[in-house]
């Protein structure tokens, strides 16, 4: 049993009095590794069982179960605050921008980093990007086998994101280890929070050195975001190291591991699922609809935090200034309120409005270059392996929803043509 | 059959001219569909995408008003 950073703190004293008759009480941590496809299984039991819960997790928590109320909760910042995101840990000695920064200063700063993340923006890289696809696979087919989800699922995004940012994609070689230990310690579990610092330090090293490279030139280079940063001003004032620094980061965690996560479950589902595999090779163009729907069904995003800013009744719940709410976007995105067959991988699904990229002034500022990543990883390696099996004999394990989820592993198999 | 893209409910997740290529394009800006805050006609042959459209946003800030 691993400890958690929230064992150890009481849950707020009065708390619980508050909680109505109607919103059931629980004790879930969901942040200890399962057997994949576990959290999925228990946002959907919670969600039929109630739409609203009090979790005594950490200091106690609201929990909100349903696509209605998790798009609520979305849409109106002035309630709930991106102050802290992370429902167990309120007080965060952690600050991502413009992620945790609210509505009106939040428009400001994102602006700046929305237009480099951008349809068009993205489009300008797709070669690019299927270039280092195409290298990645063509470096793998002969093996025969690989784990995918260390092997290529975090390796691609990774180097098409350095390569949007305008630094070398090579340097993925020290940015997928510090990203995997960040993550080992963001879910709570303390024994890896050394790892997570250390890891934190060298991603924020990485963007020193980047700066110092680029400070005092004339002019903004071409396509070089750090330096776009630098000749940045906000209010009028330029944006500071700091600040530089601080979305510097947050993009390399927001970006990097949660694409990585998401590509493990779709090529889980595409190993499985031979007759979803051919329909993709016969018909290409219902790749980017299969990528939203693995992004339904397969959200890696177990729920997401906010903070509650003012006093309000929230579907019969008492929220005051300060408690923390969970949306479960997990069981928003199966709702059966919401999706016919809910639980079903529906290929060329219609009116998907999923909430995998989140919703209101937060939706994922990378959500166009996440999907373009995973349309590159599906197109680029059903050309080369078209044929592939799961070769585990033993379950596979998914991270805890405490940070993003991922499979830990994904052990793949193909024929090598002789 | 009108679309009418709400303003302050879009958030750019570019659903909408995905789904509906033929009928809904983006700024080629910051990735919001070019009609935000409009109301536009839908021609009857792009009722079917006008419907995905509306159906795809995760704001539902794409409604439909049957003629």
């Amino acid at each position: 049993m691993t400890s958690t950073a929230a064992e150890g703190h009481a849950v707020t004293p009065g708390i619980t009095e508050r909680v109505p008759s109607g919103c059931p009480v629980i004790h879930l941590d969901a942040s200890p590794p399962l057997e994949v496809g576990s959290h999925w299984q228990k946002a959907n039991e919670l969600r039929e069982a109630s739409p609203t819960f009090f979790n005594t997790h950490a200091q106690g928590y609201w929990v909100f179960t349903r696509y209605d109320e998790v798009r609520e909760m979305y849409q109106h910042p002035e309630i709930f605050s991106s102050e802290s995101i992370t429902p167990w840990d309120p007080e965060p000695a952690y600050r991502f921008v413009p992620t945790q920064i609210d509505p009106p200063d939040h428009a400001k700063y994102r602006q700046l980093i929305s237009h480099w993340f951008a349809p068009n923006a993205v489009a300008r890289i797709a070669p690019q990007a299927h270039e280092i696809g195409q290298r990645l696979v063509s470096g793998l087919a002969a093996r025969g086998e690989c784990d995918f989800v260390t092997d290529f699922a975090m390796r691609l995004p990774t180097e098409i994101f350095l390569a949007i940012i305008g630094v070398p994609p090579s340097d993925a070689d020290l940015f997928v280890p510090w990203v995997e230990d960040f993550f080992a310690g963001f879910g709570g579990d303390l024994e890896q929070q050394q790892a997570m610092g250390a890891a934190l330090g060298g991603i924020r090293q990485y963007w020193v050195d980047v700066l110092e490279e680029r400070r005092g030139e004339a002019a903004p280079r071409e396509n070089d975001f750090v330096s776009l940063l630098l000749h940045s001003t906000v209010d009028d004032a330029p944006l500071g190291d700091d600040l530089i620094l601080d979305i510097l980061t947050v993009l390399v965690l927001a970006g990097l591991d949660t694409t990585r996560g998401q590509l493990g479950y779709l090529f889980r589902h595409l190993a499985d699922n031979p007759d979803d595999r051919g329909r993709l090779i016969e018909e290409p163009g219902l790749i980017p609809s299969a990528v939203e729907e693995s992004l339904r069904l397969y959200t890696i995003i177990f729920g997401d935090g906010r903070k509650v800013a003012e006093d309000t009744e929230f579907h019969g719940c008492p929220l005051r200034k300060g408690d923390m709410v969970y949306g479960l976007v997990s069981g928003a995105n199966r709702d059966p309120r919401m999706y016919d067959r809910p639980d079903d991988f529906v290929v060329d699904r219609k009116a998907n409005n999923h909430l995998g990229f989140a919703g209101g002034p937060h939706r994922c500022l990378g959500a166009h270059l996440a999907r373009m990543v995973m349309q590159v990883a599906v197109e680029e390696w059903l050309k080369v392996i078209p044929d592939f099996h799961v070769a585990s004999d033993s379950p596979l394990m998914e991270r805890g929803g405490g940070a993003m989820m991922t499979l830990l592993s994904l052990p793949l198999a193909w024929e090598v043509p002789a | 059959m009108k679309l009418e893209v709400s303003a302050p409910l879009c958030r750019g997740h570019g659903r909408c001219y995905t789904v509906a290529p033929d009928l809904l394009e983006d700024d080629d800006d910051e990735g919001f569909v070019t009609v935000r805050g409009q109301i536009i006609d839908v021609p009857s042959d792009q009722e079917d995408a006008a419907r995905d459209a509306a159906g795809s946003c995760p704001e539902r800030a794409v409604s439909l008003h049957e003629d």
